[in-house]
């Protein structure tokens, strides 16, 4: 009788373990397609794709299921595999102990661990797809200050600086400007005196000056 | 300073850098290679090079000459060609202003695409994420650089009736690119001269180095070859010869009073005929030299497309049939299809919609023009080459010292003018002149930076000088030849420099160029007659493309207005003074009066 029993249960286990392995075909309903481009990855060093490796890919997604579901339930056996191509591409469904689990679920599992799936082969999203789940695009770095303010602002400001250099300039000409005429028009005033005086400026030939200036700007 | 107190430039070299500055700008890096491209490559050079010598280089020595013999501005200058010519000045001035607002613009754009060049990835390199972190929907459907042009640098409506707001980034752009022409022009012709030196160099250096980049690029030679073959039966058609034409019009900048302005500031004994055939040379030699760039540039492009639609193809292959992964390769991709196709019919039937064909004639033969081919196609060009930041930089650079050297002579245009007049000068000094000028185009240019802001751009940009410079260039001929007659002409040119122009020169003064003049004329308001101008390029972000649609009745309205308002001065200058003449019947008595100064007082 215990023989019985015990030839019932390897039967009931090896009939379960061949339906989920039956399950597992291609276009299976909560299955999905993988495929690897290893040589265009990663060209000469691309290592050749065989029984350790897809060891290695059934571990890595137990332990995506494991992170997902915060549960030690999943094995490598929970893992089948079938309709291995020379492409390197093939079918895979995950099972849970008896049932499959879902594709929604099998979904989330890979998306949260694509980063770690990836590593482990040295792939990439694009190299290494999952068919049917969208790559989780890296979310964009918001810096504080868009860059692209910063360079307007270090630019506009060199620029008003020449501006406000460029005017101050021709300001202070024009003042310096205004004041020499002044200086001039106060010299040609007349003094009303015997003669006019000037005073001597250094340097000048023995003669005053005043003369010489009122001669220039005499209007005729 | 001249005897008369009008500024000049510092030394002849600078009036010529001015020049060289000025004709050579946008134009040359965006129409003309488009123009080589659609009429048949190298043989386009013939009409090109016809059309320099009937009418290009005789033109420009006019204006020179017109500038140089009076010492005016364009009102100041064709007023004392002939009192009745006033409103060509004014025409020109007119024409000059909306340039101004319009054509600044394109510089905040440039300023806007450099600024965002400095960043570890170019953000017209890949699609940006959205909140689901997948792909934005318009960017997949059409391309991330047309979706940073159309999206993020214009963020574009889809039609001309909804306005939008205004772009802040946009906004501040502009407001650069008039603080940039302010900070050059605001000492007049002493600033101006500076800066042409820098702005007429640079682009050299650039090109230079794009050339030398260009042609090393991988698949450049197909593009030279597609440019240089020339398809000789383009040149029957009447088509060529117009482009021809109007592109050399357009690209010397004749019409617009900036060259009469330029030429004002000159010694009265500068040799201008000389440096007129010389910069209209220069002008069209750095044409060919940017087209050539361009079509390198091009080649590349066309080839990097053409290879990834093979690997398209290839992994699309790949991935349906399931076979071994470096088995099919872009050489013998299409064995492998005609093998496919023979052993798996329907497999491949049902494949076959996916599969792209791959055509690398087709490839080159997108062409593209204007602000598309300067934002698009180059920024997608540069972003697959190496380092890209700094080629961004570099290119973008010089498209934005191409735009100001051309800026620096349209405010000159505007401003000189205004400097001559007394009333203006007298009230309000040189730099507050500039000023107000710069302030107020820069806010009539704000409507441009608004999200519909580029369909009127486009409006601007293809109505309104267009008209208008023919006209206006056409009366100065007639008003050269005509009014003030060819032979005074001649006769102040001998006094300038020294011998009188030769037969080449009157010939097409009075002959050859009024008839080029008119027939353009003709063209394009037969072109605007039958309808052309109705439909505009809209952009329509579910489909990812541009489709056209009706313009508006008030957009018609303005396309009317752009090129009758500045039309219109000539024959109301005319008229007014007709008029004032008939009024004037005693001479003005002089008056000499000497006030006493101070000095003779006492």
């Amino acid at each position: 009788m215990l023989t019985d029993l015990f030839l019932t249960l390897c039967i009931s286990t090896a009939l379960t373990a061949v339906q989920a392995e039956n399950r597992c075909s291609v276009d299976a309903k909560n299955g999905y397609k993988v495929r690897l481009s290893i040589k265009t990855a990663l060209g000469n060093k691309a290592y050749p794709w065989d029984d350790s490796e897809m060891f290695l890919f059934r571990a890595t997604l137990a332990f995506a299921m494991r992170v997902y579901t915060k549960s030690d339930q999943y094995n490598v056996s929970s893992v089948h595999v079938c309709d291995e191509t020379p492409r390197v591409s093939f079918w895979f469904v995950v099972s849970n102990d008896t049932e499959l689990v879902s594709a929604e679920d099998v979904e989330k599992a890979v998306r949260i661990s694509r980063n770690r799936i990836n590593s482990a082969f040295m792939l990439t999203d694009q190299t290494l797809e999952f068919v049917n789940i969208p790559p989780t695009l890296v979310a964009p770095v918001q810096p504080g200050t868009p860059p692209w303010l910063i360079v307007f602002g270090v630019v506009i400001s060199a620029v008003c600086a020449g501006v406000v250099m460029l005017l101050l300039s021709s300001f202070v000409q024009k003042r310096r400007k205004k004041g020499i005429l002044e200086d001039e028009n106060e010299e040609e005033r007349c003094e009303k005196q015997n003669g006019a005086t000037h005073e001597v400026q250094e340097g000048s030939d023995d003669f005053n000056q005043i003369f010489v200036e009122a001669s220039s700007s005499t209007k005729l | 300073m001249e005897a008369d107190g009008r500024p000049s430039w510092d030394n002849p070299a600078q009036f010529i850098l001015a020049c060289v500055s000025y004709a050579v700008g946008l134009g040359n890096m965006w129409r003309f290679p488009y123009l080589c491209q659609m009429h048949g490559g190298g043989g386009f050079l013939i009409p090109y090079l016809i059309m320099l010598v009937l009418e290009g280089i005789p033109l420009f020595y006019m204006e020179l000459a017109v500038g140089q013999k009076m010492r005016l501005g364009s009102i100041g200058a064709w007023s004392a060609i002939s009192p009745y010519l006033g409103g060509l000045g004014i025409a020109s001035v007119v024409t000059s202003l909306y340039l101004c607002i319009y054509y600044n613009v394109v510089i905040a754009w440039a300023f806007w695409y450099l600024f965002h060049s400095f960043q570890a990835e170019l953000p017209w390199a890949a699609c940006p994420a959205n909140n689901n972190l997948t792909e934005q929907q318009e960017c997949e459907v059409s391309s991330p650089t047309q979706y940073f042009w159309y999206r993020e640098t214009l963020n574009i409506t889809s039609s001309m009736e909804e306005g939008g707001g205004l772009h802040r980034g946009q906004t501040v752009c502009l407001l650069m690119a008039w603080v940039v022409v302010y900070l050059c022009i605001v000492k007049g012709v002493k600033s101006t001269g500076k800066v042409v030196y820098f702005t007429t160099a640079f682009p050299y250096v650039v090109l230079l180095i794009y050339f030398i980049r260009g042609v090393s690029l991988h698949g450049a030679a197909n593009g030279i070859k597609y440019m240089f073959m020339p398809k000789m039966k383009e040149l029957a058609s009447p088509t060529t010869w117009i482009n021809a034409a109007t592109q050399i019009f357009f690209s010397l900048g004749l019409g617009f009073g900036s060259l009469v302005a330029f030429a004002s500031y000159n010694q009265p004994h500068n040799d201008v005929q000389r440096q007129a055939v010389a910069v209209s040379l220069i002008n069209s030699g750095t044409s060919i030299f940017a087209s050539v760039v361009t079509f390198s540039i091009y080649g590349f492009k066309a080839t990097f497309n053409y290879e990834s639609c093979l690997d398209r193809a290839r992994i699309n292959l790949l991935n349906s049939f399931d076979i071994e992964e470096d088995a099919i390769t872009n050489d013998n991709i299409s064995s492998w299809v005609t093998q496919l196709n023979s052993t798996y019919p329907d497999r491949f039937a049902s494949l076959s919609q996916q599969l792209e064909s791959c055509n690398l004639e087709s490839e080159l033969d997108t062409a593209a023009e204007g602000a598309g081919l300067a934002f698009i196609v180059y920024s997608e060009a540069i972003k697959n080459m190496p380092v890209s930041q700094l080629w961004s930089v570099l290119y973008f650079s010089m498209l934005l010292m191409l735009g100001v050297g051309s800026m620096l002579g349209n405010v000159m245009a505007i401003t000189t003018p205004l400097h001559d007049s007394k009333f203006l000068s007298r009230r309000l000094s040189s730099e507050a002149l500039n000023g107000l000028v710069c302030i107020f185009c820069l806010l009539a240019g704000l409507g441009f930076t608004a999200r519909s802001g580029n369909y009127w751009f486009t409006i601007f940009n293809d109505y309104a000088c267009t008209f208008s410079l023919l006209f206006i260039v056409f009366v100065e001929m007639v008003g050269i030849c005509c009014i003030y007659g060819l032979k005074r002409f001649e006769k102040d040119i001998e006094d300038m420099i020294g011998h009188r122009p030769n037969w080449y020169w009157k010939i097409v003064w009075a002959g050859v160029g009024p008839i080029i003049l008119i027939g353009l004329f003709l063209f394009y308001m037969i072109t605007y007659i039958t309808g052309e101008t109705s439909t505009y390029q809209a952009w329509d972000k579910d489909l990812g493309k541009s489709l056209p649609k009706e313009r508006p009745p008030y957009a018609q309205v303005c396309i009317a207005l752009l090129p009758l308002s500045s039309i219109l001065c000539i024959p109301f200058c005319a008229f007014y003074e007709y008029v004032q003449r008939k009024k004037k019947r005693e001479p003005e008595e002089r008056v000499v009066s000497c006030p006493l100064t101070p000095r003779e007082a006492c």
